[in-house]
């Protein structure tokens, strides 16, 4: 409570002061009921200007603080500390702006001064119904939870990892390596993908601090920053983890052999009902896919299943069933990558109407020579090597009636797969390719760009309005803004680049985590600016192409980053949980509920006590002091420490 | 100071780049400024191949507020109307409703409307339909009109001198 | 039996014959009462190039005519259709362009309120009659008759204010052709325009756009083309000949519009579906009527 209420006003060079008269507020705030003393000074957010406050403190031995200055966003923080160190509890603290909220907002000095008068009246009314508030602390687990086996949740539980702290790496297919173990190149160096994912993925398989969980899904999660609880399901592969040597004979000797569609090869590829997902999978161990599975599906397999009769390790077991388990963890990374844009959205490229039209990442999976035809390049529909291939870009990208971002690897991807088929099919096949812009922001980019120029690929600046599969050639008409003249292209092959989009299961993701997404699908930062890889719930952060679409390098800085934002929790052994929190009087709560739908955060529950009466509660690590529960509650049972009513109104009271 | 097209030594013409942006919003539709030259409306335009009707450029064109020369030429009448631009442009523009616009624009500055618009104009006018009943041959050489084929009397304004009036009105009116 | 104000345009009634005929046939069969309505006037979209205020009145207008009756409309030409409904969207949305459209139609009397819907003929067959009842009047087989279906360009575009069928893959006649026993087969050149409205003033520039479809569907082998659009209609069939001429092809497409296709495959004679108006060449079609 505030008895000896020091006021101290900023001038803000001239920020405050030309539009507010200081002198004048200094003297009238000397007036007020409960100001012990009264003081300006230029900059107080400066050295001297804390000192002018401590000392005062000290010197006057002060019990509570108003400083009029500017908006509390800017040095609220500080001004805390410095209130703290003069021996106040920092939050018997209250701040009057009278910048952005007084002199940046008006342009009468007189009437601009009398409002800062009324604001310096109520900061000293709620001054002295202040409170002293203690943070309380929180315990931290110093493991970590890292959803997604791709290239980004392979590097940040690299990095959590060898900085000692236990990662679960959880990825929902059987093998880690997401989408770079389906590339064949990368762009501009043109490394081989494989052979630079598969070291790291190596390393996660062998260390120490990770508990790596492949073909398994986080289904729960229940707690707060420090202390997550989560329930993760191990799906059954119907194969022993331990017997299983990835030798691959059941592969070979499957019923279902060439039939199954596979999603790693994009659709493009047949492969058996049980798999190796690709050559290099980690861990090197067979799944069988519960769907195509003859056995699992209809009972019986023929005569008997071949997998079982060829697996000498006797690995085979169709009596294995889902297993749930339980981890507790202090941080999560969410790292669960992109998908295409499904192109038959875009439904006048052709993709329903011919088989030679196909995805980029389809035609990755052509170029990769552990592909569906071992990097052979041919057409779908007849397995002849096509003459002319033709790439459009943006396919669904930079639209407004499909995905309106750009998806900022169409252009370098395209490049790069030119390149690769100029090399293996020669300079007689014909390149083309279809822009809108060629984005090749990056270090390296544009002198890949200039190869590719000069590599006589033939670049048209239009998009094409339809493809016509005419029978015996695709057929495309483009108007080409550079020569303003339109160009019939009959060509063997159209490659499309779709958008990129959220994945599907995302959405899953993010009502388990309670997370956002923003309006395009993809989870949501808690600045795009500033706090790129964190997301508004703290503790959980976010990192990839989850988060946007981005190349590799983008996805492993932001992977690093996700790491040592978690790791900055995880180092501690307790946090502190800011006191500004909502709690609620138990005699006054009737149990409607309404706060716990409007609290944006989930930090509230019905709790449901012996005598039969339900109550509402606050989870104060979650609550984030938004007071919308305050606002909504019918009885007043709701209130916030250091925003109470009854600190509030005297406040309105001074100003009206 | 000025912006200047060599070509034609005209400026922006203002006014009424922002005449047509107004109408297009009242009729909901997107303003010229988000088109980003993509082409895709001319690469599938219909009257493109054989017209060289070119919707990217009047978009562009009506972007830098040259006005006078789409108004004053030949080429804004050969849209076929078939909607193809509006339905795939990835900015939700609509070249065909700017066409709309220009030709509208073009009428009511008294240029001289092209082939049959002005006898459909008249019809509508006076009889209130865009032309009268006709006889019409058959595919075993006979001639046959509406009342031989036993088919109702024809709907059309039952007033129309009232009609007329109130269509008259119109003429001058812009959307 | 579900009654609606029947909208004719002016294409149709004045020389399309052989589409009224063939409606006024099978809508009776299917149970859709078709009400003549007097004071209906051009719907405005032909001349929309001259003044587009004047098409969004004429079709308010229609529209308000019809409601005085308290009928919803039946609009079987397409552009009849989208200049309706482009209408009704405008004025449902946009109070100021409602006040200013209603009061030249007061001069008539009229008032536009908003209470009819404007339905196609997609609407019609496929949506209110439905594909299970057009199968079960079915008497006369088709014999998995190769057809090529025309959509038209106003019957589906733009999607963005709401069109009876897909811009992109319109399945609604397929379906309807499916149900009567023809085989509908895909053709790149589906979604081309035939040109019509060029009529007005580059009438040689429509009929190569006619005549270079028509052509293509010939080379694709089909037994019959089949259009929902009296200006489609106009240039494939009636105009036919003519379009061969201009692009110095020899065409010979059975052109006939969805209702006639209909109608035969309910066993209607011949003279009372006005296939003897279709000047292309429908007896190949008609094959063992």
């Amino acid at each position: 409570m505030g008895n000896k209420i020091g006021v101290f006003v900023c001038h803000c060079g001239i920020n405050i002061s030309q539009m507010v008269d200081v002198k004048k507020l200094v003297e009238y705030a000397k007036g007020l009921d409960g100001v012990f003393i009264s003081k300006d000074y230029k900059y107080m957010c400066s050295d001297v200007g804390a000192n002018l406050i401590k000392d005062s403190i000290k010197k006057n031995k002060l019990d509570s603080v108003v400083i009029a200055c500017c908006s509390p966003r800017m040095h609220e923080h500080t001004f805390r500390g410095v209130v703290e160190s003069g021996g106040v509890n920092a939050f018997n603290l209250e701040i009057a702006n009278i910048r952005e909220q007084c002199s940046w907002a008006h342009d009468d000095k007189d009437q601009a001064t009398e409002k800062a008068k009324a604001l310096v009246r109520a900061a000293v009314a709620k001054a002295k119904l202040l409170e002293p508030l203690e943070k309380s602390k929180i315990n931290v687990t110093p493991e970590a939870l890292v959803i997604g086996g791709g290239i980004a949740g392979i590097q940040a539980s690299l990095d959590l990892a060898d900085q000692g702290h236990k990662v679960y790496l959880v990825e929902k297919s059987p093998s880690l390596g997401g989408r770079m173990a389906q590339l064949d190149k990368t762009f501009p160096t043109l490394d081989c993908s494989g052979c630079i994912l598969t070291p790291k993925m190596m390393e996660v398989l062998n260390h120490q601090n990770i508990e790596l969980l492949t073909y398994s899904e986080v289904v729960g999660v229940e707690g707060s920053i420090g202390n997550y609880t989560v329930k993760i399901k191990k799906k059954a592969r119907y194969v022993n983890m331990d017997k299983c040597t990835g030798c691959g004979d059941c592969v070979e000797a499957c019923r279902m052999k060439g039939h199954v569609v596979s999603d790693f090869d994009e659709g493009i590829g047949k492969r058996s009902a049980i798999y190796m997902p690709f050559p290099q999978a980690v861990p090197l161990k067979c799944t069988i896919d519960p769907n195509s599975c003859l056995m699992l599906t209809k009972g019986k397999c023929g005569k008997g299943a071949l997998c079982v009769e060829a697996c000498e390790a006797g690995a085979i077991d169709f009596k294995q069933k889902d297993e749930e388990s339980e981890v507790k963890v202090g941080a999560i990374v969410v790292a669960t990558g992109y998908d295409l844009l499904d192109p038959n959205k875009m439904y006048e490229y052709g993709y329903a109407h011919s088989e030679d039209v196909i995805t980029s990442m389809q035609m990755e999976r052509l170029i990769n020579s552990s592909g569906p035809t071992m990097g052979e390049i041919i057409k779908p529909s007849n397995g002849e090597k096509p003459k002319s291939i033709t790439y459009i870009l943006c396919a669904g990208s930079r639209d407004e009636n499909e995905c309106s971002w750009c998806c900022r690897i169409g252009c370098m991807s395209a490049l790069k797969q030119v390149y690769l088929l100029k090399e293996k099919l020669g300079d007689d096949v014909e390149m083309n390719i279809c822009y809108t812009d060629i984005r090749s922001f990056g270090k390296g980019y544009e002198e890949f760009y200039r190869k590719i120029r000069g590599m006589n690929t033939n670049m048209f600046r239009g998009r094409p309005s339809e493809v016509r599969n005419m029978g015996d050639n695709l057929t495309i008409d483009i108007f080409d803004t550079t020569t303003n003249k339109l160009f019939e292209i009959k060509t063997d092959l159209v490659v499309i680049v779709p958008a990129l989009v959220s994945r599907t299961d995302s959405e899953e993701i993010s009502k388990i985590l309670r997370i956002s997404k923003g309006a395009d699908g993809f989870l949501l930062e808690a600045h795009p600016k500033l706090k790129p890889v964190d997301t508004a719930t703290n503790g959980i952060f976010i990192a990839g192409c989850c988060q946007a679409p981005k190349d590799i390098q983008d996805t492993v800085a932001q992977a690093s980053a996700a790491a040592a934002r978690a790791a900055n929790i995880l180092s501690k052994e307790e946090l502190e949980a800011e006191p500004q929190v909502s709690y609620v009087t138990e005699e006054l709560c009737s149990g409607c509920g309404t706060c716990i739908a409007v609290c944006p955060y989930s930090a509230i529950e019905l709790v449901k006590e012996e005598d039969g009466t339900t109550h509402a509660k606050v989870n104060e690590a979650l609550c984030m002091g938004c007071g919308s529960c305050v606002a909504s509650c019918p009885s007043g049972a709701m209130q916030q420490r250091g925003y109470k009513d009854k600190q509030l109104i005297p406040m309105i009271d001074e100003v009206i | 100071m000025s912006i200047t097209d060599l070509t034609s030594m005209s400026e922006a013409q203002i006014a009424l780049r922002k005449e047509i942006n107004e109408r297009l919003i009242r009729l909901q539709e997107e303003i010229s400024d988000y088109c980003y030259q993509c082409a895709k409306c001319t690469s599938g335009c219909e009257a493109h191949k054989l017209l060289e009707l070119e919707p990217h450029k009047m978009v562009a064109l009506l972007k830098r507020g040259l006005i006078d020369e789409m108004v004053n030429s030949d080429i804004i009448w050969t849209c076929m109307s078939c909607f193809k631009c509006r339905e795939r442009c990835p900015q939700k523009i609509a070249p065909v409703d700017i066409l709309f616009a220009l030709k509208n624009m073009a009428v009511a500055s008294g240029k001289q409307i092209p082939g049959n618009y002005t006898a459909m104009l008249q019809s509508v006018l006076s009889t209130g339909i865009l032309q009268e009943i006709k006889s019409v041959s058959t595919s075993d050489n006979k001639t046959k009109n509406r009342d031989d084929l036993g088919l109702p009397e024809i709907s059309k304004p039952t007033d129309p001198a009232k009609f007329m009036g109130m269509l008259s009105k119109l003429a001058v009116e812009k959307v | 039996m579900k009654k609606y104000a029947l909208y004719p345009g002016c294409v149709m009634p004045t020389e399309q014959y052989a589409y009224e005929l063939s409606i006024r046939e099978i809508m009776p069969k299917l149970d859709i009462d078709l009400v003549d309505v007097k004071d209906f006037s051009c719907c405005g979209e032909p001349i929309k190039s001259v003044n587009q205020m004047m098409t969004l009145t004429l079709s308010a207008r229609n529209i308000a005519i019809a409601e005085k009756q308290g009928l919803d409309i039946f609009a079987p030409c397409p552009m009849c259709h989208m200049a309706l409904t482009e209408a009704k969207r405008v004025l449902d949305t946009d109070p100021k362009m409602n006040e200013r459209v209603n009061k030249f139609l007061l001069e008539e009397g009229l008032k536009y309120t908003g209470a009819s819907d404007v339905l196609s003929i997609l609407d019609i067959l496929h949506g209110v009659v439905g594909v299970e009842k057009i199968k079960k009047k079915v008497k006369k087989q088709l014999n998995d008759l190769k057809v090529a279906t025309h959509y038209g360009c106003h019957l589906i575009r733009p999607s963005e204010i709401g069109r009876p069928d897909d811009a992109e893959n319109p399945q609604k006649m397929e379906e309807i052709l499916i149900a009567i026993g023809a085989k509908p087969e895909y053709y790149p050149e589906k979604l081309d325009c035939c040109g019509g409205l060029l009529n007005a003033n580059l009438p040689e520039s429509a009929l190569t756009k006619t005549g270079q479809k028509l052509q293509r569907v010939q080379e694709q082998k089909f037994d019959a083309f089949i259009d929902t659009c009296p200006w489609c209609h106009r240039q494939y069939d009636s105009k036919q000949t003519k379009a061969g001429e201009t692009v110095a092809a020899k065409l010979d497409v059975p052109v006939l519009y969805l209702t006639q296709m209909i109608g035969i495959s309910f066993g209607i004679s011949k003279e009372k579906l006005g296939l003897n108006l279709n000047l292309s060449p429908v007896d190949k079609v008609m094959g063992g009527t």
